[in-house]
């Protein structure tokens, strides 16, 4: 054996999608600044910011599942259910807005550690269980709230929804940013991110070195749960209130960029691989997409049909890639 | 000209590493060919590009001297070019018979499929092999060696001009690879070219005719009559120097107050998979060897007693204490119980994760700071000794371990639970794959550990290993313990001693 160059100098794969991401992210702004009347004005991209806090969480809800070769099609779901949790006790029970927050971030990893329970437990792949879990959260939840908006809320949680930074930046984003670095630092140097990505890989290999795969998937579950719980209170912010319906019927707005984002981002379906640079800056890439091409008013279900060949496109590149060329750089 | 193959200057690489840099081979129609080299040299690579794997960047084949190109490997199995690569290529769902004859199935797209027919062919060719097992049983109930079998019987009902085999014997006890090589030599008179990749020198000078030694991806000789070699010249040329292949053999295990009570001890332990009543013992610092045919239940026992399978019956003690093992992190983490599988590609590495991934899992938990914190240089200074001691060849700490060879995937496999620091420690097949260099190392690894204190009971098809090492040989057959030989490592006489004690049983 002969070595060449040294790893060192081989391109990492994380850095190369991410810069891949990053150039599509300018030129859009390009295009768009310069088809779509308002695109750079300081109030888009204000909303824009907004959306792409909400966007990143869920898509790092889904990439925590699907890096252990699970998905979570419960996100929209649990979001919504959590975030009307927090606020009925904030209007019903007068809750402070902090522990009303904090609780429903607590509701959300319930929700969330019943999935993997039932996945688990039972042995049953994460989609049936989530499918199912989708429908009985957000139908109780309708039940519960009688479908019902919550509006009463302290005077400090609607104050949160007009923060607003130079003009143009929402701290929502900055939020999210933030927590996409906790995720990252929990993968890359904890060794409970190392187990998760290893039961990704190898659920069998896993489990021979001694790791606890079921309890991987368990807590991957739970921290999507809360992570989807921090979408439903972030979204509720920008609403200035809680409403049922808000991710759609059954949640299921909320699916598309919470694929879309992983996905794009280079998180293997099969588990085992995830970045969260890149899933950041996919959610990023989708949501100025998506504001850009409202703006150009070509209709809401363009967007969907461009959004939905993306993703499906973003699949087939990877699958590509990886029959292609067998890559240098391990995980 | 009687040559049935031939590649000259091949040249390949992948991305950060050239893998073969010039290659030349020649083999002759009805003759078996050894070709060896290094964990690493390049062998598997140079297979592949025989059998249309992979394509060289450079350099000519020529079949029966005729210049060839392989687009893919049914391309190469057109040409009469026949396999049996390093790692299993079954389908685990399909029965042995739908596996054996597979390529026959899959060319008649709309013919009903003749089960009975499928069968009869399976079995002729496992009867070859002498091989008892019921073709229609799924592959993946199969055991790492006998899957190697149903593999070759694959290879060999292709019938081709010639066969390439990589590491045939790599997990088969000497008696399977016996009636593999009968087969073999018929093969050879009939004028099929074998070419026969091994790191075993004994049987390499009990078959071969002819040899090709590669060496960091070059031919360290070219090929020729093996009758040119002693043993020393070939480790000469394999490893580039000399080379003194004597074992450091080791003073032996002495039962003191301070080891009086067994580190690991079964006791009329039954299985649900089916062991009756098997008692063993391990003491601290002891190596107990447990031998068998491919099939007796080894590996199954090791599995049970790290918890992956219920013990029924019976009583498991560690350190003396009575204990139930639920699962593998329990046996790990809470008893000191390691276990080295044999199956390295489904079980005992994470092939798309990096050597240091993988050379740390089982310290992880260990090794953590505050907050779970733990970081790459801190694993790094705790598996790099010994990633270096058996001298794992990769591109570097971060390539993955699917771009390694199979003998480096096996270091890497052992190399973590070498890390792990477990008192008590089941090593199955533990040299599945590895160069003669790494596995006088290895070996002196193994020893060092149970002069420590580990107990190990060593699982391994390979009688010379198991003769170095063990104290004590436990023999186990049909998931029973037959019989227990005190080592003298006398090798000659504990060989036939062995071999006449699983025959006696075997006309039980
Ligand atoms: N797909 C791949 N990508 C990158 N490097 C590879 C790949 N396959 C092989 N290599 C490298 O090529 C070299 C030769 O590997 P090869 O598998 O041919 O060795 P080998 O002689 O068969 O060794 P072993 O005795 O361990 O089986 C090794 O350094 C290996 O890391
Ligand atoms: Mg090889």
């Amino acid at each position: 054996m002969a070595v060449g160059r040294s790893s060192r100098s081989q391109p990492n794969e994380e850095a190369s999608t991410a810069l891949g991401l990053l150039l599509l992210i300018v030129i859009a702004f390009a295009v768009f600044s310069w088809t779509a009347t308002g695109f750079a004005s300081p109030y888009n991209l204000y909303t824009l910011t907004r959306t792409a806090g909400l966007n990143v969480l869920l898509g790092l809800a889904m990439m925590v599942v699907i890096a252990t070769g699970g998905l979570d099609l419960s996100v929209g779901a649990t979001g919504v259910a959590s975030a009307m949790f927090a606020g009925y006790l904030m209007q019903d029970f007068r809750f402070q807005m902090v522990i009303a927050i904090v609780a429903a971030l607590c509701f959300g990893g319930a929700l969330g550690f019943c999935n993997g329970f039932v996945v688990v437990f039972a042995r049953v792949h994460s989609f049936i269980v989530t499918l199912a879990s989708m429908s009985i959260i957000f139908g109780a939840m309708i039940v519960l709230t009688k479908a019902e908006s919550v509006r009463d809320l302290p005077a400090s949680f609607l104050a949160l929804g007009k923060i607003r930074w130079f003009g143009y930046l929402s701290p929502m984003l900055i939020v999210s940013v933030a927590i996409g670095a906790l995720i990252a630092i929990m993968l890359r140097w904890t060794d409970l991110g190392r187990e998760i990505l290893a039961s990704g890989a190898s659920s069998r290999a896993a489990t021979l070195s001694g790791v606890r795969v079921g309890s991987r998937i368990i807590t991957v579950h739970a921290l999507s749960g809360m992570l989807a719980a921090a979408a439903g209170v972030m979204l509720s912010i920008r609403n200035g209130a809680m409403v049922p319906s808000m991710a759609g019927n059954l949640g299921q707005e909320w699916l598309l960029p919470a694929f879309l984002a992983p996905v794009l981002g280079g998180t293997l379906l099969s588990g085992g691989r995830a970045w969260v640079l890149t899933t950041v800056l996919a959610a990023l890439l989708v949501t100025e997409l998506t504001s850009g091409m409202l703006l150009m008013a070509i209709g809401e279900f363009w967007v969907q049909f461009a959004l939905g060949s993306v993703l499906l496109l973003a699949v087939l590149l990877e699958k590509g890639r990886s029959t292609l060329m067998g890559t240098g750089e391990g995980i | 000209m009687t040559l049935a193959l031939e590649l000259q200057g091949i040249v390949k690489s992948f991305p950060g590493v050239i893998a073969l840099n010039g290659v030349s081979l020649a083999v002759e129609r009805g003759s078996i060919h050894a070709l060896i080299g290094e964990n690493g040299a390049g062998k598997s690579t140079l297979i592949k590009i025989i059998t249309g794997v992979h394509r060289a960047n450079e350099g000519t084949i020529k079949v029966d001297d005729r210049i060839v190109h392989f687009v893919n490997p049914r391309a190469a199995s057109r040409e009469g070019i026949g396999v049996v690569h390093q790692e299993r290529n079954l389908i685990p769902r399909f029965s042995i018979a739908e596996n054996i004859v597979l390529d026959r199935i899959a060319a008649k797209t709309f013919a009903p499929i003749n089960y009975r027919e499928i069968n009869r062919l399976g079995e002729q060719w496992l009867r070859r092999l002498e091989l008892d097992l019921d073709v229609r049983r799924p592959v993946s109930s199969l055991t790492a060696a006998q899957a190697q079998m149903v593999e070759i019987a694959r290879a060999l009902s292709l019938q081709s001009k010639v066969l390439v085999l990589d590491e045939p014997t790599a997990s088969l006890t000497s008696h399977e690879a016996e009636a593999l090589f009968r087969v073999l030599r018929q093969l050879r008179d009939q004028g099929v070219a074998i070419l026969l990749v091994s790191h075993k020198l004994e049987e390499i000078e009990s078959l071969c005719d002819c040899v090709t030694v590669l060496r960091d991806g070059r031919n360290a000789t070219s090929s020729g009559p093996l009758a040119g070699y002693d043993r020393a010249a070939l480790v000469r040329a394999m490893v580039g120097r000399d080379f003194a292949l004597e074992q450091a053999a080791r003073i032996g295990f002495t039962s003191t107050a301070s080891n009086s009570v067994p580190a690991l001890e079964l006791d009329g332990v039954s299985t649900s998979l089916g062991h009756r009543d098997i008692s063993l013992s391990v003491a601290r610092g002891e190596i107990v060897g447990l031998y068998g045919l491919v099939g007796a239940g080894r590996t199954e026992l090791a599995k049970s007693i790290i918890g992956l399978h219920p013990i029924v019956s019976g009583e498991l003690r560690v350190h003396g204490r009575a204990v139930r093992i639920g699962d593998v992190n329990s046996a790990v983490h809470r008893y000191s119980l390691g276990y080295v599988s044999e199956d390295r590609k489904a079980e005992g590495v994470i092939l798309m994760h990096s050597v240091l991934a993988n050379a740390g899992i089982t310290i992880w938990a260990r090794l953590r700071g505050a907050l779970r914190l733990l970081s790459d240089s801190r694993i790094l200074s705790n598996v790099d000794p010994l990633l270096r001691r058996l001298d794992v060849k990769a591109a570097s700490r971060h390539a993955a371990v699917r771009n390694l060879s199979g003998g480096n995937q096996q270091k890497v496999s052992i190399a973590k639970w070498l890390a792990a620091g477990v008192e008590i420690l089941i090593i199955d097949e533990p040299s599945v794959g590895i160069d003669i260099r790494t596995k006088a190392y290895l070996h002196q690894l193994i020893m060092n550990l149970a002069d420590q204190g580990t107990a190990i009971l060593l699982i391994s098809s390979d009688l010379p290993e198991m003769v170095a090492l063990a104290d004590r040989i436990l023999l186990m057959k049909d998931f029973r313990l037959v019989s227990e030989i005190a080592n003298d490592k006398d090798y000659t006489k504990i060989s036939a001693d062995i071999m006449s004690r699983i025959q006696a049983v075997a006309f039980d």
